[in-house]
C-alpha cells in the first residue's frame, strides 16, 4: 500500500521536473484528441442534418382523376404493402389546394387563379431507407394511375454518398489522429526515460524491480493522456455551446444531443487514458532488460 | 557466501576480461581484490551483481546460482546484495534521506520501517544532521557514506564494493574503510576491489590478486604486494 502511494508520488514528482515536455506533450494530445472529438462531433452534424431529409415525404406520387378516390385507395394500399414503405398516405385535391394555399401564402394572386379541382390528388410515401427511392419508382412505372412521380429531393443520392465520404474521412481521421496521440505519449516517455537512464541504472543496482521502475513512467503516460483528453473535451464541449448559438436554420442545425456530447466525451477521455498506458508500455518496450 | 567455478567473461568485440576464475569467499570474510588496471576486478563483481552474465562457468551467491537465474529474479538478488562503488551512484534529485529510504522502498518495506530504520543507519554513519541535504550538496566522503548507508540499510549479507575510496582523500578513505570494517564486524560477508595499498596493508585482510583475468595471488592476512614477511603475521 505504502509502495503504491510511493510510485503514485514518484510519477508526480517527475512531472513536475519535466513540466516543459510534458507540458508540449500534453498540448500535442490535446490538439489531436481536440481534432478527433471535433471529427465526431462534425460526422454527428452531418448525420443530424440530413436525418431531417431523411424523416417525411420521400415520394410524392401524383395521381389522374381517373377511378375516383376509391382507385386512389386500392392503390395506396398497394403501396402500404411495398416492403421498402414505411407509411404512405392519401392526400385528395382538398387537402392539395390547403397546402398549396399554405405553400404560396405569400403570393395570393396566384392562390386566386387555382381551385382545388385543378390540383391533383397524390398518395405520399414515407421510406424506411431513402436511398431505395428507385426501387418505388420502378414498381410504379407505367401504372394507369399515375400522373408524375417526384422524389423531394432531387439531390438525395448525391447528398447520401457525400455523407458517406465525410463519414469514412471522420473515422480515418480519428484513427490516425488517436495512433497519433499514443505515438506522442510513447515519444515523451522514451524522453524521460532517456532522460532518467543513469538514475535507473541506479534504482536497478540497488534491486528495484522492472514494476517499481515502471510504474511511475506509465502512470505519467496516462496523466499526460488525461490531461491531454480532459483539454480536448473541454474545448469541444465550449466551441459546441459556441456553435449552438449561432441562429438555427430548419435545414441546418448546429448542435448534437447533449447526451452525444456527453458520451464521446467520456469516450475521448476514456482513450486519453488508454493511449497514455498504450504509449508509455509502448515507450517502455525493448527497454529495462536488467 | 559467493562462489565462482571457472568464469571466464569475454565481452562483445572479443575482449576478455576474466580467462579463468576459481574462488570461494566464506560468510563473514573480508577480502580485499587487487591487480592490475583491465585485469578484471570490476568486471568480477559485476559478474556477481548480474550486471554481466558469465559467458562460462558458475557463480553462487548467498547460496544462490545467479548464473542460470531469470532476470525477473536479479532485483531480489541485488536486494542480498549491498553495493558501493567509486562514483557513489546516488540518485541525484533524491535527498540523503531519501536515497538511503529508496533502498527499503523496492523491497516494498512499510513506512513505519522506513521512518524508523533510515535515522538509525544514517546515525551510524553520522549523517543525522544532513539527512535533508541533496547529494550535490555533501563532500565526496559524506556521499560515499550515504552511499553505504543505502548499501547497509537492507541489512544485506554481502556487500560489494568496487574502489569505494578510489575518489576520495587518504583520511576520509580512513573513516569510509573504518565504517565497512564495523558492517564486515557485524557478520557481513564484503568484499572491495581497491588500488589503495595503504588500506590493504593496514587492514590485513585476506587478499585475492588478479592479472588478466585469472588469480595469481590468494592469501590471508596480506598485504596489497606479495611478500614473504608479511604472510602469517
Ligand atoms: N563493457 C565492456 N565492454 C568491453 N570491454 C570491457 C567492458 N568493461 C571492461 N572491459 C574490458 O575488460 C577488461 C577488464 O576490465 P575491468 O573493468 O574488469 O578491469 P579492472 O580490474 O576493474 O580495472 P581498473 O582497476 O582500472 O578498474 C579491460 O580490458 C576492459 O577494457
Ligand atoms: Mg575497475
Amino acid at each position: 500500500m505504502s509502495t503504491v502511494l510511493y510510485l503514485i508520488g514518484e510519477a508526480f514528482t517527475n512531472l513536475r521536473r519535466n513540466i516543459l515536455v510534458v507540458t508540449g506533450a500534453v498540448l500535442a494530445v490535446f490538439v489531436s484528441l481536440t481534432l478527433a472529438f471535433g471529427a465526431l462531433v462534425f460526422n454527428e452534424l452531418v448525420r443530424v442534418n440530413t436525418l431531417q431529409w431523411q424523416e417525411g415525404e420521400h415520394i410524392i406520387i401524383f395521381l389522374k382523376d381517373e377511378g375516383g378516390p376509391a382507385a386512389h385507395r386500392a392503390l395506396l394500399e398497394e403501396i402500404q404493402g411495398f416492403e421498402e414503405v414505411r407509411r404512405a398516405w392519401y392526400l385528395d385535391k382538398a387537402g392539395a389546394y390547403r397546402e398549396f394555399q399554405e405553400m404560396f401564402s405569400n403570393q395570393p394572386a396566384l392562390v386566386e387563379t387555382m381551385t382545388a379541382a385543378e390540383l391533383p390528388a397524390s398518395i405520399r410515401v414515407e421510406l424506411d431507407d431513402i436511398s431505395s427511392y428507385q426501387e418505388v419508382q420502378f414498381r410504379l412505372v407505367g401504372h394507369q394511375l399515375l400522373r408524375r412521380l417526384s422524389v423531394f429531393s432531387e439531390g438525395i443520392e448525391r447528398l447520401l454518398s457525400l455523407t458517406q465520404v465525410l463519414n469514412s474521412i471522420g473515422i480515418g481521421l480519428v484513427a490516425v489522429l488517436g495512433a497519433a496521440a499514443v505515438v506522442l505519449i510513447a515519444n515523451t516517455i522514451r524522453m524521460a526515460i532517456y532522460a532518467r537512464r543513469e538514475e535507473i541504472a541506479i534504482m536497478k543496482l540497488v534491486g528495484a524491480g522492472n514494476w517499481f521502475i515502471r510504474v511511475p513512467f506509465i502512470l505519467e503516460g496516462a496523466t499526460v493522456g488525461l490531461l491531454g483528453g480532459g483539454l480536448a473535451v473541454a474545448a469541444v464541449y465550449v466551441s459546441h455551446q459556441l456553435l449552438a448559438r449561432v441562429p438555427t436554420d430548419i435545414l441546418l442545425r448546429f448542435q448534437v444531443q447533449s447526451d452525444f456530447l456527453l458520451q464521446r466525451g467520456v469516450l475521448i477521455l476514456t482513450f486519453g487514458v488508454i493511449a497514455g498506458f498504450l504509449g508509455s508500455s509502448l515507450g517502455l518496450r525493448r527497454f529495462l532488460r536488467v | 557466501m559467493i562462489r565462482l567455478e571457472n568464469v571466464a567473461k569475454v565481452y562483445d568485440g572479443g575482449i576478455v576480461a576474466v580467462r579463468e576464475i576459481d574462488m570461494d569467499v566464506r560468510r563473514g570474510e573480508f577480502v580485499f581484490l587487487v591487480g592490475p588496471s583491465g585485469s578484471g576486478k570490476s568486471t568480477l563483481i559485476r559478474m556477481c551483481l548480474r550486471e554481466e552474465k558469465a559467458t562460462k562457468g558458475k557463480i553462487w551467491v548467498a547460496g544462490k546460482e545467479i548464473t542460470k537465474m531469470t532476470s525477473w529474479r536479479v532485483p531480489y538478488l541485488r536486494r542480498t546484495v549491498g553495493t558501493v562503488f567509486q562514483d557513489f551512484k546516488l540518485l541525484p534529485n533524491k535527498t540523503v534521506a531519501e536515497n538511503v529510504a529508496f533502498a527499503l522502498k523496492v523491497t516494498g518495506r512499510p513506512r513505519s520501517v522506513v521512518r524508523s530504520q533510515v535515522p538509525q543507519v544514517l546515525e551510524l554513519v553520522g549523517l543525522s544532521a544532513k539527512a535533508d541535504r541533496y547529494p550535490r550538496q555533501l563532500s565526496g566522503g559524506e556521499q560515499q557514506r550515504v552511499s553505504l548507508a543505502r548499501a547497509f540499510v537492507n541489512r544485506p549479507p554481502i556487500l560489494l564494493a568496487d574502489e569505494p575510496t578510489g575518489n576520495l582523500d587518504p583520511a576520509t578513505s580512513v573513516g569510509i574503510m573504518r565504517l565497512l570494517d564495523r558492517i564486515n564486524r557485524t557478520g557481513t560477508t564484503v568484499m572491495m576491489a581497491t588500488h589503495d595499498h595503504a588500506i590493504v596493508d593496514a587492514m590485513r585482510r585476506r587478499v585475492v590478486q588478479l592479472e588478466r583475468g585469472r588469480v595469481v595471488r590468494d592469501q590471508a592476512g596480506s598485504g596489497y604486494e606479495s611478500s614473504a614477511d608479511l604472510v602469517d603475521l
